[in-house]
């Protein structure tokens, strides 16, 4: 399978992160890395998330209020920086979930037109 | 609510920026310990693991980057950036920054100032409520306006009009009257207004009420409106004024309310006595004296109303066929009316000040790029380091920007300064409009102009400065020769601006050319060592008409005894300082014309000596004399023009006159010069002069012809006439060269304005030609080192940099004299006796900005000649 590269670039992409990072923090809060290894993992290694790339999208995501960040301890005792799904965000989730569904539906329908 | 998230988000991007960096900051390093937690209990050696934990984060300053550039407020904070880095920058270059913000302030200011007057008069115009839908209506011909209204056709309108919904008339030629009846007698100035001008004009009266409908009866009680600084003066501010009785010329009148202070129309009329049925002027329906105002109503349009009024002028004019035919009514935008003088000279001048800061912009986008040039390397490290071409410009329009924002600081400051000169250019007084002021709309409009100049001034030079590629730009240093587009920009608009310059040079010379011929403009009588005034009497207190005569007779012969006085004679009103009033005058053995048909002359009536007095030349004929009196014929004395006019070729002496509505035949005496009557810049005026003592008189201006200080003798002369009559007035005394000077004192500001906006513009782009050719100079300096180690002579090497500097001035010159002339065109109205291809204004214009181009050209040109050759080698 092809890995693909989520840099940011395009609108399209950058949106799909931003739906991509508040559904895993939707399971359970996390750290930047947390989140980065965990859309790795589900995603089947598809998708690996470069900081260049998670790093601006969680704090834009902060700023906008779906997110919350708290410093706490992580596993090994590191001081890290934690995201939770802010009730907001979770609302966004939703949201940004029926836009894909959409788009899909109709990307798939132009696809199946003959 | 996400909305209140994000603005603070915003402001804590911008505001809180070392604490969200901190914070950054340790969550990478935080970030950068996980991974290579990860690694080493993979087995990785602790000093691999960081390693290879740098390498997967890609940097951090990389990723502290990207964020930055993606938060909220990362615009701000750029914008913030900039600003600090502008600031300092032009700090530094002090020099160049106090020069440019001193131009562009001028500028600025100058354009905010006559924004804010033009703003004010032309855009939004009269104070009165609702005035864009007022109209003035006058009578006219064949299309062509002709005067006012006669009051008859006014009520005929007033009545049958639909679209307009209310009509009211005036009458403002300056009448003056005695007050009598108070402690002392006073003249004041009367207007005269039908019951509905106050209504209309939205004044209410701030003591008892203003005039009503059931005022305009026939025989009515003489109701009258007076200003509120007379009822200071004379009621004290009393309630006690409405319902007192005023006497005015002698007769009573009723004063029925006060007007407020802030009420203007016009005129400085402190009296309003009413029109109504009985007159108390134009009883005849072909006897014009009143203008017309009419408010539009809200369903009609401008150009209905025009319609209708012109059909009823048409009805009029089949029922009264004698008085009216061919008679029609125009309608003048209320607006425009009153700005008919100052319209011309305002725009002049804003086109002026407009142009004016153009040039400044010119000249500091010429220093913009300059200094450009100075920064390429600058720039080009900048680039290296990862500064994109956007960021670059954006930073250096930053840096454009903040200037001018500074100059127009500087410049709303100018403009308050300014805008002191100009009010006196503007009788805003008689059009019931506030003074123009700095107000909001005029700091907006230099908020935008200042905007809108930086970024006209600091986009190219950006563009330039930012656009080279790093490499390319750290070679070049100083070896190559000039860096060609960016000064062949800066000649363009060298050339530009000689453009521009020369335009408002021909336009000062034509202006200023305009202004020596009406000074020394041929009036047809003599200026010198005349002294004017006006008596007046209270008619009431002499018994028959020869008694008020034998006054003005007794009194001219007082004064004209005096040692010093050359000659004095009385007239009813004098050239220029009371203007107007013409009457229809035709050969007696026909029947008199219609209004139409008629031709009019100014008609005056004067003692004897008024000829002689005034140096008007006495052509054929006699002057009136003493033996003309009450009981003899009537007589009069006719000027030139008068008398071809109704007599061609023929000889007019002794043949006999109608005139006007005496309903008496005057027989031909004498014939004099024309003379100017009533404007300057007209040509002479015809006119009649009757006998004072034929008319009988109550007012009479005074003209004293001596051989000292006119205006020295004014004390004696009031000493003569209160000896004769203790209750006559004599005012306005004043010489009749400081009256015609006065006459021309807002076309000499609006020209001064002119003058030196030319000569600002002149300067900046003698500062402009310079520094492109010192620049020229500078980086040709190997070539004319080396030019002068040959052989060249210094006279050769001073032609070639004057050749190109004068090159340049050629062609602005071809350029800006092809737009100059259809400009002058525009102005063609405010010449008086130069045609728009004057001569003398253009060679002068072209010889003085050769001249000053010349000299801008010296020093660069004595600098090329100084070049050594070995110390330019050495310098490289």
């Amino acid at each position: 399978m092809a890995r693909g590269n989520l840099s940011g670039r395009a609108d399209l992409v950058r949106g799909t992160l931003d739906m991509l990072i508040l559904k895993t923090l939707s399971l359970q809060p996390l750290h930047g890395l947390g989140v980065s290894r965990r859309i790795d993992q589900i995603s089947g290694g598809v998708f690996a998330v470069k900081p260049g790339s998670l790093f601006p999208a969680l704090h834009r995501l902060e700023q906008e209020g779906w997110l919350r960040g708290t410093w706490g301890e992580s596993e090994n005792n590191r001081r890290a920086k934690f995201y939770e799904l802010t009730p907001d965000g979770r609302h966004r989730l939703g949201e940004e979930r029926a836009n894909w569904a959409q788009a899909v539906g109709a990307i798939t329908k132009v696809l199946e037109a003959t | 609510m996400p909305a209140y998230t994000r603005i603070v988000s915003t402001l804590r991007s911008v505001f809180g920026k070392k604490d969200l960096d901190h914070d950054l900051e340790a969550e990478l390093r935080s970030y950068l310990d996980l991974v290579a937690d990860e690694k080493i209990r993979a087995g990785v050696s602790r000093h691999d693991a960081y390693r290879l934990a740098r390498i997967e984060l890609g940097g951090v300053e990389q990723v502290k980057e990207e964020v930055r550039d993606r938060r909220l407020g990362a615009q701000g904070d750029v914008l913030l950036q900039d600003l600090r880095y502008a600031g300092r920058s032009l700090r530094k270059n002090a020099g160049f920054t106090v020069v440019a913000v001193t131009i562009l302030a001028i500028g600025i200011g100058a354009t905010t100032a006559l924004f804010s007057n033009v703003h004010s008069v032309l855009v939004r115009g009269v104070g009165y409520p609702e005035a864009n839908r007022m109209v003035i209506l006058r009578k006219s011909y064949d299309g062509r306006i002709s005067g006012p209204l006669s009051r008859l056709d006014y009520y005929d309108f007033r009545d049958a009009s639909e679209t307009l919904e209310d009509i009211a008339s005036f009458a403002t030629y300056g009448s003056a009257a005695v007050l009598s009846g108070g402690p002392t007698p006073e003249r004041v100035r009367v207007g005269f207004a039908t019951w509905n001008l106050f209504s209309l004009l939205g004044a209410r009266p701030i003591v008892g009420r203003g005039f009503l409908l059931s005022d305009e009866q026939v025989g009515g009680s003489n109701p009258v409106l007076i200003s509120e600084g007379l009822w200071k003066r004379r009621f004290g501010s009393s309630p006690d004024a409405a319902g007192a009785t005023l006497r005015i010329d002698g007769t009573a009148s009723t004063i029925v309310g006060v007007l407020p202070g802030s009420f203007r129309f016009m005129d400085k009329a402190e009296v309003w006595r009413l029109i109504d049925r009985d007159g108390p002027f134009d009883p005849l329906r072909d006897q014009h004296s009143v203008l017309g105002l009419g408010r539009i109503s809200s369903s009609a349009s401008f150009e209905q109303a025009r319609a209708e009024m012109e059909g009823i002028a048409a009805r009029l004019a089949e029922t009264y066929p004698d008085t009216n035919a061919g008679k029609s009514v125009n309608l003048t935008p209320l607006q425009d009316y009153m700005v008919r003088d100052v319209r011309l000279g305002l725009l002049l001048l804003m086109a002026t000040t407009a142009l004016v800061l153009l040039l400044a912009c010119g000249n500091v986008a010429g220093l913009f790029l300059a200094r450009g040039e100075r920064r390429m390397s600058e720039m080009a490290m900048r680039s290296a380091l990862g500064a994109s071409r956007k960021r670059l410009v954006r930073q250096l329009l930053t840096e454009s920007v903040l200037l001018t924002s500074v100059a127009g600081i500087l410049g709303v400051g100018i403009a308050y300064l300014l805008n002191g000169l100009l009010l006196r250019l503007i009788p805003i007084g008689e059009m019931g409009m506030d003074r123009p002021t700095i107000n909001a709309t005029a700091l907006w409009f230099a908020v935008l102009i200042s905007i809108g100049t930086g970024l006209l001034v600091g986009l190219v030079p950006a563009l330039r400065t930012a656009g080279k590629r790093p490499a390319e730009q750290i070679w070049s240093g100083s070896r190559s020769s000039a860096t060609g587009r960016s000064a062949n920009l800066r000649s363009g608009l060298v050339v530009l601006q000689v453009a521009v310059s020369i335009a408002l040079l021909v336009a000062s010379g034509l202006m200023i050319r305009s202004l020596a011929n009406l000074s020394a403009a041929e009036l047809g009588f003599d200026t010198d060592h005349l002294l004017t005034g006006n008596i007046q009497i209270q008619r009431s207190e002499y018994g028959t008409p020869e008694e008020t005569v034998q006054f003005f007779i007794d009194v001219k012969n007082g004064i004209a005894s005096q040692p010093g006085v050359v000659s004095a004679a009385l007239i009813s009103k004098l050239p220029i300082i009371s203007p107007w009033t013409d009457w229809g005058i035709w050969p007696a053995e026909v029947p008199s014309p219609s209004a139409r048909d008629m031709d009019y002359a100014m008609a005056r009536y004067v003692s004897s000596g008024y000829f002689e007095t005034m140096g008007i030349p006495l052509l054929a004929g006699r002057d009136i004399l003493p033996s003309d009196r009450m009981g003899t014929d009537d007589v009069v004395v006719i000027s030139e023009s008068t008398a071809r006019t109704l007599f061609g070729d023929g000889d007019a002496l002794n043949r006999l006159v109608g005139i006007g509505w005496t309903e008496r035949t005057f027989r031909v005496v004498g014939i004099v010069g024309d003379a100017k009557l009533n404007l300057v810049r007209d040509d002479a005026d015809r006119a009649m002069y009757m006998a004072m003592a034929q008319g009988g008189a109550s007012f009479m201006y005074l003209a004293v012809r001596l051989t000292g200080d006119p205006e020295s003798m004014s004390g004696q002369i009031e000493d003569i006439i209160r000896n004769r009559d203790a209750n006559a007035l004599f005012a306005d005394a004043v010489s009749m060269e400081s009256v015609l000077s006065r006459d021309l004192a807002g076309f000499r500001t609006v020209i001064t304005s002119l003058a030196l906006f030319a000569g600002l513009a002149m300067t900046l782009t003698a500062i402009g030609l310079y520094g492109v050719l010192a620049y020229h100079v500078g980086t040709r300096r190997r070539e004319f080192g080396i030019r002068r180690a040959v052989g060249a002579t210094d006279g050769a090497v001073l032609g070639m940099v004057f050749g190109r500097g004068l090159s340049l001035v050629g062609i602005g010159l071809i350029v800006g004299l092809a737009v100059a002339y259809p400009g002058t065109l525009l102005v063609r109205q405010l010449l008086f006796e130069t045609t728009a291809i004057d001569p003398i204004s253009y060679m002068g214009a072209v010889g003085f900005l050769v001249l000053v181009a010349a000299g801008a050209c010296l020093v660069p040109a004595l600098r090329a000649t100084r070049s050594e050759i070995m110390q330019v080698l050495r310098t490289e």
